[in-house]
């Protein structure tokens, strides 16, 4: 396997307005989703804070910070990161631009109608799939146009070999159909429990077969090449895809341990919730050994440290999530602020961060305009690093001593809820620093947008880790 | 590699599109399909269940459109922790059961208990508790970090708080735990 090559950053090879706009609508709703997220957590604080206007109120303002960090920010990242790997992996061009154009212009009307639908409380009252019925067939349609241009530049491929990222993104393609059908549309014609249990398959592949697989096709592409280094082992990633692809999707049931559902399914979650450890470990060695004895191109780069601390969160998200759905640590940590520390670790630490490496690398590429500052890119990688570990350490901790005060049950509840407040001061913290990071993150894509195009003559077409 | 059966998925993207389907199907169908046909108990109705009235329905209605289920479950679950916190007056809550949600879209069971499961609250409080907790929660629970509801209780001469609040005195009712029968209106 040849060493990772590259054309210099700011080399602008080709037109790619698809990825282009999906990164610039990605990062926008980055910045006021997260801010959304900082305005909830001082409601914690002062539970009047914004007023007592229905649209801001909490129940509202839930829902488009999760949907809009899921959906606006981190799957349209994802998509225009697509956008720019997979024909370089390929070797060709972005099967129809225009198809790509209109799915951007799709996607964004669906967002902007989902920030008035939620704030309105027009909802189906179903975790991430609140989405009215309309606007679950337009992510629908998006999505199967977003498919369809991927499969048709990976048929027209030029490289044979299929480079491990192509099969995350192929995996996670049909997976998100399905899973999406499954929890928007499957759950309309069940109640009680079986909807319950539909809804929870859903919430629980949306981030295990949905952002962890397309994810990792952008961490295994990114991370050798802003490292120069060859992938460590073809082998283990191999075993990493097949084992998510086989484990993930039976552990739904896991969210409701000792609750209304049959004993049979618990256990099931339960068992492979604990083989997830094997997917993890493969992914993990895989990007460690990569950059092994190479940790001062890290140091070095902004991109690199966000790769390889989404790394790191990834680990720790996956060791969590084994170890709470064995049933006596469910028993204090499930249904308390532990669940959102960990939920943030995974969608921010892990998927965000790679999701940032991406977009750093490849802006300057699909632009031919450099990154504006490297230090701000650091500045805001450190405020993200730091206001997350606040962030997730704070409900950590608070969660599991919330978790012992609730098995005592000679405390009264609102005593549990006040003795949350120096965590939940901690938590909006930490949001803060996020959130500084974020807007850091915002303004340098943005410097960089208006710089002049640099020239240079483009090499090759392609660049893919695993060309040669 | 050929003794690997999937070494054919690394050049051939419809063995791979195939492969990844059928993983998924075989899960999916196990943990989504099988249960809904094989576990009756999802179906069928605790003795006490009744069809909820129109004004209960338009109050669930309400507890779904403004978001309490992300601060309130409704699930009691095997847990003694569970079932001795969301009793009340000396009474164990009873322990939850599928017959309880068979006519329930969307479920509200919750994953998340920023205030307490409420599965049990039916008949815990009066209506005048309510009125003065949803206008403002602290005049009642100092400590609580519960939103204010004016506009359901102060819009239109209060309706939509006569609505949520006919829908919370049904939660729980079904199971009829009560041995004094000592349920507020
Ligand atoms: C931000 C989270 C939050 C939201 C949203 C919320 N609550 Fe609460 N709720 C609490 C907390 C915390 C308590 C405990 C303190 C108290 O009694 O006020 C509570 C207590 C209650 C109680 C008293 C339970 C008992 O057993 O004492 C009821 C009833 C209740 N809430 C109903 C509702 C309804 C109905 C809604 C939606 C209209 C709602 N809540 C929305 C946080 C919330």
């Amino acid at each position: 396997m040849s060493t990772a090559t590259d054309v210099p950053a700011g080399t602008k090879l080709v037109d790619q307005p698809s990825a282009k706009w999906f990164l610039i609508s990605s990062v926008v709703f980055f910045a006021i989703t997260t801010f959304v997220g900082l305005l909830l957590s001082l409601k914690f604080i002062w539970p009047e804070f914004m007023g007592s206007a229905p649209w801001l109120t909490f129940g509202r303002v839930r829902p488009l910070h999760v949907n809009g960090v899921l959906f606006g920010w981190l799957l349209a990242a994802d998509i225009g990161l697509l956008f720019y790997v997979v024909p370089r992996i390929c070797g060709n061009r972005l099967w129809s631009e225009k198809l790509g154009i209109a799915t951007v212009v799709l996607f964004d009307l669906i967002i902007l109608s989902a920030v008035y639908t939620t704030l309105s409380g027009t909802t189906q009252g179903l975790e991430y799939a609140e989405l009215p019925f309309a606007l679950d067939v337009g992510v629908t349609l998006a999505w199967v146009m977003f498919g369809v241009n991927i499969f048709m530049t990976i048929a027209t491929r030029k490289h044979e070999k299929l480079y491990v990222s192509l099969w995350y993104t192929m995996g996670a393609i049909v997976w998100t159909a399905f899973v999406y059908i499954s929890g928007n549309f499957a759950t309309l014609f069940q109640k009680g429990i079986g909807q319950a249990n539909l809804n929870w398959f859903y919430v629980h592949n949306a981030v295990g077969l949905i952002f962890t697989p397309l994810g990792l096709a952008l961490a295994y592409y990114f991370i050798p090449l802003a490292s120069n280094r060859p992938l460590f082992s073809h082998k283990l990633s191999m075993i990493g895809f097949w084992s998510i692809a086989f484990i993930y999707v039976w552990t739904g049931a896991h969210h409701m341990l000792h609750g209304p559902i049959s004993q049979w399914l618990q256990t099931v979650a339960i068992l492979f919730s604990v083989m997830l450890i094997i997917p993890v470990w493969t992914v993990i060695t895989n990007f460690y050994g990569t950059v092994s004895g190479h940790w001062d191109r890290v140091k070095a780069s902004p991109i690199l440290k966000y790769l390889m601390a989404g790394t790191t969160f990834y680990l720790l998200t996956c060791f969590q999530g084994p170890m709470h759905s064995l049933r006596t640590v469910n028993a204090i940590v499930s249904k308390t602020d532990w669940i959102p520390g960990h939920a943030h670790m995974a969608v921010l630490g892990a998927f965000s961060f790679f999701a940032i490496g991406g977009t750093l690398w490849s802006l300057p590429r699909i632009t031919g305009r450099p990154i504006h500052s490297d230090a701000l890119a650091n500045r805001s990688f450190w405020l993200m690093l730091w206001g997350g570990l606040i962030y997730f350490v704070s409900l950590w901790v608070g969660g599991f001593m919330q978790g012992l005060q609730w098995n005592d049950t000679s405390i009264p509840w609102v005593d549990t809820v006040m003795s949350m407040k120096p965590y939940y001061v901690a938590r909006a913290l930490g949001g803060a620093l996020i959130f500084a990071g974020v807007v850091a993150f915002l303004y340098n894509v943005f410097r960089s947008l208006g710089r002049p195009e640099q020239e240079g003559a483009p090499a090759a077409t392609s660049t893919s880790p695993a060309a040669g | 590699m050929p003794a690997n059966p999937l070494a054919k998925t690394d050049r051939s993207a419809m063995a791979l599109f195939l492969a990844a389907t059928a993983f998924f199907f075989v899960g999916g169908l196990m943990t989504t399909v099988v249960p809904a046909l094989t576990e009756d108990a999802w179906s069928k109705p605790v003795a006490g269940l009744r069809p909820l009235t129109e004004q209960e329905q338009r109050g669930r209605d309400i507890y779904k459109r403004e978001g309490c289920w992300y601060c309130h479950t409704q699930q009691v679950r095997t847990l003694e922790a569970d079932v001795k916190r969301f009793g009340w007056r000396g009474v164990d809550a009873p322990i939850s059961t599928p017959g309880e949600y068979v006519n329930d879209s969307p479920h509200l069971l919750g994953t998340r208990r920023i205030g307490p499961d409420l599965s049990r609250v039916g008949g815990k409080y009066d209506r005048s508790w309510h009125l003065t907790h949803f206008r403002n929660p602290r005049d009642l629970v100092p400590g609580s970090i519960m939103p204010p509801f004016p506009w359901l209780t102060d819009r239109d001469g209060g309706k939509e708080f006569e609505d949520l609040l006919a829908y919370i005195q049904t939660l729980g009712r079904a199971t009829d735990w009560r041995p004094q029968k000592d349920y507020e209106k």
